[in-house]
């Protein structure tokens, strides 16, 4: 896949809840494109509908409306089994409180998505090692995550989400929990891996600092893109 | 990446694996699975302690039934003989005379039923009914007319001798009286009496006969009747040389069926029963304890479902949102109800193999500190309480205990499974 071709596309996609009796409209009509290798923020207040973009993008939801291409292939409306595996081969996720699996040590919480596609135990064990190694925290691998710190979480997500070598990384504020010392290594760390992969980071984040090391910022208000621009055009 | 670039399933199910990585897939759910039940351990362990308890109590109750099964059956084939050949009215109609279905040619038929290989020993035996008197009183008495020798050599001590001594062969003219018709006729050793029955001719005969020893069944009622008497002074008091039936004593209760089978084809105008057909004792206790048991493992079974269901019910509240992370890694639904199912399988494995081991204690002390139950009803002498160790018994039990905990834990993880991923990672 080439840096310049689409690994996600939206096009003009809506999604709207039901609370109560109310239906509230979550997405608007979003246009998108996310590039191979590209680092994309969603930025906005809450409720503008950055976590709903992000469901649709991870496939874990559908839309009501609109179309929605993976890597060329039309993705809304397939059945649940296959957006699993498409889940479990091509995207992975970094979420803000880190969900790692509390009794599986580091190394196995990276191994998990490797495992669970079938990657040999030989393979495995080396890309696991090499991944924890780029994340600094070989020496932990046999820790459990109640023993490392917030950081040290959050890079072992993301050791989880790059280890299979993922088209999309989907990141749901990944700095929130992080002090600012920490948050600039992780950001680091996903900028100069997600690289290094070719993978395309789709982040939503309210963190100025994360905004300004992506390549492209999209502002939502309201369901819908009000600014999608280079980050210094957005926080001018 | 192709969708189809891997296998679908990394479970041991999973077509097209191989059985090495097979099995490290199934050990690497299995350490999964084994972990989460530590999550809780005090929950854990309520859930194992209750599935034990359970376990223990099954394979007590089904070992206590068993003993009984089988002794009742040693005792049923013991007093009749593993298989009883008569001729076929002898079971299917009632005599208008004494011996009227009986058997006339017992040498012979003794001799060819010795020749199967078998059979150890045969028995003649006349049973008859009438009277005994002391002189001053009568009543009415059930006789059976045995070979004293090999009767008891047979059978073994099958007789609790209250006062004198056994009959022995070739000592005519004396019986031993059940202790209640003893006592009804004021009777001890060496006292004299009259039997009174009608002969094969329906003519009234008698003959007095000597007290040589008073026994107990463990019968009460029973005592009150029975006259043990040898072969050839029934058959003189009855005026006739032949026997009711043969007591086919055989090598094992297991050669019955086929012994059974070959005897039958060797002696066509004669019917053959097993020891089952007559023990209709055995059969209704059989049918009773069934059904106690049966019950007992019932609600033990429910009670486990319910306490595995509770406890899985709680973990999977609890992991509601690490379900929802990990199916957003990839994992299928029933990926997730199977490692459900090994964590049922490590709480209802262990509390079954606890359980097992309790039982085992039990049934091992039991039989070093003997234990004695009470008489049941109708009868006068407890008996040894004793379970046994049977291997199928453990196997089922384990097995429906795993079953069990599986089955209820894949049960209750069903919906959260399958709930949407969106919802599962919200849940707080």
């Amino acid at each position: 896949m080439s840096p310049t071709s689409a690994v996600l596309e939206l096009s003009g996609v809506h999604k709207t809840y039901r609370l109560g009796q109310h239906v509230v409209p979550a997405l608007q009509g979003v246009d998108l494109r996310v590039r191979a290798g590209e680092m994309l923020a969603l930025t906005g207040p809450s409720g503008s509908g950055k976590s709903t973009l992000l469901n649709l993008a991870g496939l874990i939801d559908q839309p009501d409306r609109g179309e929605i291409r993976f890597r060329g292939r039309i993705v809304d409306g397939i059945g649940e089994s296959e957006a699993t595996l498409l889940r479990r081969d091509a995207i992975g996720f970094v979420f803000q409180s880190f969900n790692l699996v509390p009794v599986m040590t580091v190394a196995d919480n990276v191994d998990y998505p490797l495992f669970l596609t079938g990657v040999a135990t030989a393979e495995r064990r080396q890309r696991v090692a090499q991944v924890l190694q780029a994340v600094g925290l070989s020496e932990h691998s046999a820790h459990r995550p109640d023993a490392l710190s917030g950081g040290q979480r959050q890079r072992v997500a993301i050791a989880r989400a790059l280890v299979k070598r993922p088209a999309l990384v989907i990141a749901d504020e990944p700095t929130a929990s992080l002090d600012s010392h920490t948050a600039d290594q992780v950001l680091d760390l996903m900028r100069e891996r997600g690289h290094a992969q070719g993978a395309a980071f789709l982040i939503a984040t309210h963190d100025a600092r994360l905004l300004r090391r992506c390549d492209r910022v999209i502002d939502l208000r309201d369901g819908r893109i009000v600014a999608a621009a280079a980050p210094q055009e957005v926080l001018a | 990446m192709n969708l189809h670039d891997h296998p679908r399933d990394a479970l041991p199910s999973a077509k097209g694996e191989r059985p090495a990585r097979a099995l490290g897939s199934a050990l690497r759910w299995l350490r999964f699975a084994t972990l989460n039940t530590l999550r809780n351990r005090r929950r854990s362990a309520v859930t194992v302690s209750i599935a034990a308890l359970g376990t223990a109590a099954i394979l007590l109750a089904g070992g206590f039934a068993l003993f009984t099964y089988q002794g009742l059956a040693q005792i049923s084939a013991r007093t009749t003989g593993h298989l009883i050949v008569a001729k076929p009215e002898q079971f299917q109609r009632d005599e208008d005379t004494p011996l009227q279905y009986g058997l006339d040619d017992v040498a012979a038929i003794k001799t060819q039923l010795l020749a199967d290989r078998d059979v150890l020993h045969v028995l003649p035996r006349v049973e008859f009914s009438g009277l005994i008197s002391n002189g001053d009183k009568s009543t009415v008495m059930l006789a059976a007319g045995i070979d004293p020798d090999a009767e008891f050599a047979v059978k073994g001590p099958f007789l609790r001798v209250r006062a004198g001594d056994v009959l022995t062969s070739g000592q005519h003219n004396t019986v031993m009286l059940g202790e209640g018709l003893a006592r009804s006729l004021k009777a001890a050793p060496g006292a004299g009496l009259t039997l009174l029955a009608s002969t094969t001719e329906g003519a009234l005969n008698a003959v007095d006969v000597t007290v040589k020893g008073v026994f107990s069944t463990g019968i009460p009622d029973v005592d009150k009747r029975l006259v043990y008497l040898d072969v050839d002074t029934a058959q003189k008091l009855l005026v006739t040389r032949r026997v009711s039936s043969l007591g086919v004593f055989l090598s094992g209760m297991d050669a019955t069926d086929p012994a059974r089978t070959r005897i039958a084809a060797a002696l066509p105008q004669l019917a053959v029963q097993t020891w089952l057909d007559q023990a209709t004792f055995y059969k209704s206790v059989k049918e009773l304890y069934n059904r106690i048991f049966g019950a007992l493992g019932l609600i033990i079974g429910v009670i486990v479902v319910f306490v595995v269901t509770n406890a899985m019910a709680m973990a999977i509240i609890e992991r509601t949102r690490e379900i929802g992370t990990l199916r957003a890694m990839g994992t299928l639904p029933a990926q997730l109800t199977r490692s459900f199912a090994l964590e049922g399988l490590v709480l209802g494995g262990a509390g079954a193999l606890l359980g097992a081991a309790v039982a085992l204690a039990v049934s091992v002390a039991l039989l070093v500190f003997p234990l004695e139950m009470p008489p049941p009803p109708g009868r006068s002498n407890g008996y040894p309480l004793q379970v046994v160790m049977d291997g199928g018994l453990y196997g089922a039990t384990l097995l429906a205990m795993v079953v069990l905990a599986m089955a209820a834990s894949a049960w209750v993880a069903r919906r959260t499974v399958k709930k949407p991923i969106v919802d599962a990672l919200a849940h707080v």
